[in-house]
C-alpha cells in the first residue's frame, strides 16, 4: 500500500504538469505503474527499480515510473492483475520465465502471456554449472560418469521442479542416461549454502552469483548453459562444446502490457524498450549482472513464446510434471 | 590487533557527519516502520533504493542497515499496546507484553523491550565484529537435517506454551501446521487446499493469521462483555512508566539468552527472527523459577524475544557479508543494493572493502545508542494510548490491524482472511484453546516440512539421516527432553499426593 500511496502522490504532481497525450501516437500522461510478481528484493523487483531509475536518468519517459509489487501464486497474481487492467494505458508489467511456466502446471493460474499484450523481450540470463572447489569432478563429463556409476546418489540443489535448474538436469539426464537427485530450496542463498557446505554435489547458478565464490576458491565451474562463452568465463566450455548437445534453456525477462490496449501503445512501449537497451546505463547493468541482451519486439516475442511453451510442455511431461494447458 | 585497526578505520567512516546523519535517518525510519504493523523493512528499503544511487555507498549501507535493525525496536510497540504484532518477529512479544499492558504495566513492558533490544543489538554487532568468518563456516555445516531438528526443537516448545490442557495446545499446533501446508507444494508444484483460489497459491501470510487470532480475537471477545472493557489503568508519573530495578534484575538471564540465541539462529541462512524469538521465549520459560506465571504478564517474557529478534540482525549480516548469502527478505534486498552500487558481495567482500564493513559495524554501535535514546522517551508517550476509552480503542485496533494486513500484500482477499482468523481467534478464546501454539505451528510448519523432505531426498528415504548427524541428534534429543517435562511434573504431582497419603 505504501507504494500505491506514493504512486498516487506522484500521480497528482505529474497530472498538474502541462502535457497532452492526444495527437497521433501514444504518450503516457501520468505515472506509469510497473507491475512485478515478486516482493521487494526479488529479482524482478530489483530489475524494475533499476529500470525506473534508468528511464529517468536517460529521459526515456515523459512521466515517472513506479514499481507495484503483486506477489503470490508464482506470478499468477500479477498476471491476473494485469488481465483485470484491460485497456489501461498506464500499467505495464515485467515478466520472467515463471510467467510462462506457471500457467502450464497450475489450473488456478489462468492468465498466460497470450491473454495479455506481449511487448518485448529484454534479457536472457545465462547460467553456469558449478561444483564445490574440492569436488573430484574436473569436467561435466566426470560428473555424469560418476552419476552413471551410482544412480540416484549425487544431488543437485535448485529452485522448484519447474525451474530452469531442473529443466537443465532433465535434459542432461535424458541425453546421457545418468540419474541424480534434485532437491528444491526456495531461497537462492540456501542453494549456494548447500553446495559450498558440501551437502549437495552440483548446482545450476547465475554467473554473477558464482563469480565471487569462484574467485574466493569455493566453487568451480564445469560448463555454461549458453549458446556462446560468456566474457567472464572464457575458458569454460558451453554445454555443446563439452559434448552435450542439449537445447539451451534461456531464462527470459521482458515487458508485457494489459490486454486490449491500442496498437499505438504497443508501438510506444516497444520503442521504449528498444531505446532503453541502447543506453549506456542499460549496457552497464547487463554487463554487471552477466546478462545477455535478448531484445525481441512484440511479434518475435509471440513466436518465441509458442516455441518455448511447446518445448517446455515436453520437458515437463518427461520430468513427470502434469501440464494442464 | 587487526580488529582494533579495523575499528579505528570504521570510526573514521562512521563519524563523518554525513554518515552520522544517514545513520540517524535510517534508525528513525526503522523505528517508524517497526511501529506500523504490516509495512516492513524490505518494502521500505526497496522504496528508498533509487535514492541511494546518488549517495556514497558507505552512507547508503549505513542508512539501509539502520532501517533493518531500527524496525526491530519499534516492532514491539503495537504488540504490547494493542496485541497487534508489528512484525512477525514480535508475535511472541504479544503473549506477555499485552498481559502486562492489561495490568497497567505497559510502560515497563515498552521500556524493557527497548533496553533488551539495545543490549542484544549491541551483542549482535559484537558477534558480527569478532566471530563472523569462523561462525559463517560453522553455519554452513547446517543443512536440511539440522534445520529439521531445529524446527522440531521449536515445535516441542508447544508443551511450554500450553495453558491448562496439553491436548488443546497440541490441537491448536496441528491447526497451525495445517494452515502452513496451504499453497503450492514446493517440490511437486501441486496446489494444496487452495479451493481454486489464486490468492491461496502462495499460501497464507503468517502475519495475517497472527493479527487475526491475537488482535481481532481479543477485540471480539472484549466487545461481548462491555463491563470488562473499562479503561485500562495507566499509572501517573514518569517513574511508574519505566521498568524498575527489580524488573531489570528479573531480566538478567533473558538479556543473555535473547542475545545468544538470536545471534546464533540469525547466522543460519534458513533461520530467521521469528524462530529466534520463539526459541528464546521457550528457553526463558523452561529455566524460569516462575514458569507457571508466563503468559500472565512476566517481564522476562518480553525481554527474551525482543532481545533475540534484535541480535538476530547482527547474526543475519554474518552470512550476507562473509559469504554473500542472504537468509531473509531484508538481507536479500541489501544484497541486491550492494550489487546495484557496483560491489560484488561474497567471501572476498570484507577483505577488499574493509572501510565499508568496519564503517557499518561502528555505525551499528552508534545506531543502537541512537535507538535507545530515541525509543525510551517515547515510552510514556505511547503508554498514553491506553487511556483511550474502549469505544475508541477497539475500533482503533481494528483499523490498525486492517491497514497492517492490507499493506503487506495490497489484496482485499487477505482482509477477508483476517476476518476469518479473527473469528477463529474468538472461538479459541471461548473454548479455552491457547493461541500461541497455533502461531508456533504456522511459523515452523512450512520450513519443517521442507527440511524433512529435503533430508529424505538426500538420504534416499533413510530416516536415520536425522539422528546420524551429531548436531541434529543433539537437538532432537533436547526436543524429546522438553516433550517429557509435562510427564515429569505429572509424575511429581502423583508422587506428592502419594506421600501425603
Amino acid at each position: 500500500m505504501n507504494i500505491r500511496f506514493v504512486a498516487i502522490a506522484f500521480a497528482t504532481i505529474v497530472c498538474t504538469a502541462p502535457g497532452s497525450a492526444v495527437a497521433q501516437g501514444f504518450k503516457p500522461s501520468r505515472t506509469v505503474e510497473l507491475v512485478v510478481h515478486t516482493g521487494p528484493g526479488g529479482g524482478s523487483d530489483v530489475l524494475a527499480r533499476a529500470l525506473a531509475v534508468m528511464a529517468e536518468r536517460e529521459k526515456l519517459l515523459p512521466v515517472r515510473m513506479l514499481v507495484l509489487n503483486k506477489p503470490g501464486g508464482n506470478s499468477a497474481v500479477a498476471a491476473a492483475y494485469l488481465a483485470e487492467k484491460k485497456g489501461d494505458q498506464h500499467t505495464i508489467g515485467l515478466f520472467t520465465g515463471v510467467w510462462l511456466q506457471t500457467p502450464l502446471v497450475s489450473t488456478e493460474a489462468k492468465v498466460t502471456l497470450k491473454d495479455l499484450t506481449p511487448i518485448a523481450r529484454l534479457v536472457l540470463e545465462p547460467a553456469v554449472i558449478a561444483v564445490k572447489a574440492s569436488a573430484p569432478y574436473k569436467t561435466l563429463g566426470d560428473f555424469i560418469d560418476a552419476a552413471k556409476k551410482n544412480p540416484g546418489h549425487l544431488k543437485q540443489s535448485g529452485g522448484s521442479n519447474t525451474s530452469r535448474d531442473n529443466v537443465v538436469r532433465q535434459l542432461l539426464q535424458k541425453a546421457t542416461g545418468a540419474r541424480w537427485v534434485f532437491i528444491s530450496f526456495p531461497g537462492g542463498g540456501e542453494r549456494i549454502a548447500a553446495l559450498i557446505g558440501g551437502h549437495v554435489d552440483i548446482m545450476v547458478i547465475e554467473p554473477e552469483e558464482a563469480g565471487e565464490h569462484i574467485r574466493a576458491g569455493n566453487m568451480r565451474v564445469l560448463a555454461q548453459v549458453s549458446e556462446h562463452r560468456l566474457s567472464a568465463f572464457p575458458e569454460v566450455p558451453t554445454l555443446k562444446e563439452a559434448g552435450f548437445d542439449v537445447p539451451v534453456v534461456p531464462q527470459v525477462r521482458g515487458m508485457v502490457a494489459p490486454p486490449g490496449i491500442p496498437k499505438a501503445n504497443v508501438e510506444y512501449w516497444e520503442d521504449f524498450c528498444r531505446r532503453l537497451t541502447r543506453t549506456q546505463s542499460w549496457r552497464k547493468y547487463i554487463e554487471d549482472n552477466q546478462f545477455e541482451d535478448g531484445y525481441q519486439n512484440a511479434a518475435e516475442l509471440t513466436k518465441f513464446y509458442d516455441e518455448f511453451t511447446g518445448r517446455m510442455r515436453a520437458i515437463l511431461s518427461d520430468a513427470g510434471v502434469k501440464t494442464v494447458r | 590487533m587487526e580488529i582494533l585497526q579495523g575499528l579505528w578505520h570504521g570510526l573514521l567512516v562512521a563519524f563523518v557527519p554525513a554518515n552520522l546523519l544517514w545513520c540517524f535517518v535510517g534508525v528513525f525510519l526503522g523505528t517508524v516502520v517497526g511501529i506500523l504493523p504490516g509495512l516492513g523493512p524490505p518494502a521500505t528499503i526497496a522504496m528508498l533504493l533509487p535514492l541511494t544511487f546518488s549517495m556514497n555507498p558507505a552512507g547508503a549501507i549505513i542508512m539501509l542497515a539502520g532501517i533493518y535493525y531500527g524496525a526491530k525496536y519499534g516492532g514491539s510497540t503495537t504488540s504490547i499496546l494493542m496485541n497487534v504484532p508489528g512484525e512477525s518477529a514480535s508475535v511472541v512479544t504479544c503473549i506477555d507484553g499485552y498481559q502486562m499492558a492489561l495490568k497497567g504495566r505497559a510502560g515497563a513492558a515498552l521500556g524493557i523491550a527497548a533496553i533488551a533490544s539495545f543490549v542484544a543489538g549491541t551483542v549482535g554487532v559484537l558477534g558480527l565484529m569478532l566471530v563472523a568468518p569462523p561462525l559463517a563456516r560453522f553455519a554452513l555445516s547446517f543443512s536440511s537435517p539440522e534445520y529439521f531438528a531445529l524446527m522440531t526443537l521449536g515445535l516441542a516448545l508447544v508443551v511450554l506454551l500450553a495453558g491448562r490442557s496439553i491436548v488443546k495446545a497440541l490441537l491448536a499446533a496441528l491447526l497451525g501446521l495445517w494452515i502452513a501446508s496451504v499453497g503450492t507444494d514446493p517440490f511437486s508444484t501441486t496446489s494444496r487446499f487452495t479451493f481454486g483460489r489464486l490468492e491461496l497459491l502462495s499460501g497464507i501470510d503468517f502475519i495475517v493469521v497472527a493479527i487475526g487470532v491475537f488482535a481481532l480475537g481479543e477485540v471480539l471477545a472484549n466487545m461481548e462483555s462491555p463491563e470488562a472493557a473499562q479503561l485500562l489503568r495507566v499509572p501517573k508519573g514518569l517513574r511508574n512508566l519505566m521498568p524498575t530495578w527489580q524488573d531489570l534484575k528479573d531480566c538478567r538471564f533473558a538479556f543473555v539468552n535473547g542475545s545468544v540465541i538470536g545471534f546464533l539462529v540469525g547466522t543460519l541462512p534458513g533461520g530467521g527472527s521469528t524462530i529466534a524469538s520463539f526459541l528464546s521465549y521457550g528457553l526463558e520459560k523452561a529455566v524460569s523459577r516462575r514458569r507457571e506465571q508466563f503468559g500472565t504478564g512476566v517481564i522476562e517474557g518480553v525481554a527474551a524475544p525482543e532481545g533475540a529478534n534484535n541480535s538476530e540482525t547482527g547474526g543475519a549480516l554474518v552470512p550476507l557479508l562473509t559469504l554473500g548469502i542472504p537468509g531473509s527478505g531484508t538481507t536479500a534486498i541489501l544484497l541486491a543494493a550492494l550489487v546495484l552500487w557496483g560491489f560484488k558481495p561474497g567471501p572476498l567482500f570484507i577483505p577488499e572493502h574493509p572501510d565499508l564493513f568496519w564503517g557499518l559495524v561502528v555505525s551499528m554501535y552508534v545506531g543502537n545508542v541512537m535507538l535507545l535514546v530515541l525509543n525510551l522517551p517515547l515510552v510514556p508517550l505511547f503508554a498514553q494510548v491506553l487511556r483511550t476509552p474502549a469505544y475508541a480503542l477497539y475500533p482503533l485496533i481494528l483499523g490498525v490491524s486492517m491497514v497492517g494486513v492490507y499493506s503487506v500484500s495490497g489484496s482485499a482477499f487477505d482482509l477477508m482472511l483476517l476476518l476469518v482468523f479473527g473469528l477463529v481467534g474468538y472461538l479459541m478464546r471461548k473454548l479455552d484453546y491457547p493461541a500461541a501454539p497455533l502461531i508456533l505451528g504456522l511459523a515452523l510448519g512450512a520450513g519443517m516440512e521442507r527440511a524433512l523432505r529435503q533430508s529424505l531426498m538426500m538420504s534416499q528415504g533413510d530416516l536415520s539421516i536425522l539422528v546420524s548427524r551429531p548436531i541434529s541428534a543433539v537437538m532432537l534429543a533436547l526436543a524429546a527432553l522438553i516433550l517429557m517435562i509435562p510427564l515429569f511434573s505429572k509424575f511429581n504431582a502423583w508422587r506428592l499426593r502419594a506421600l501425603e497419603q
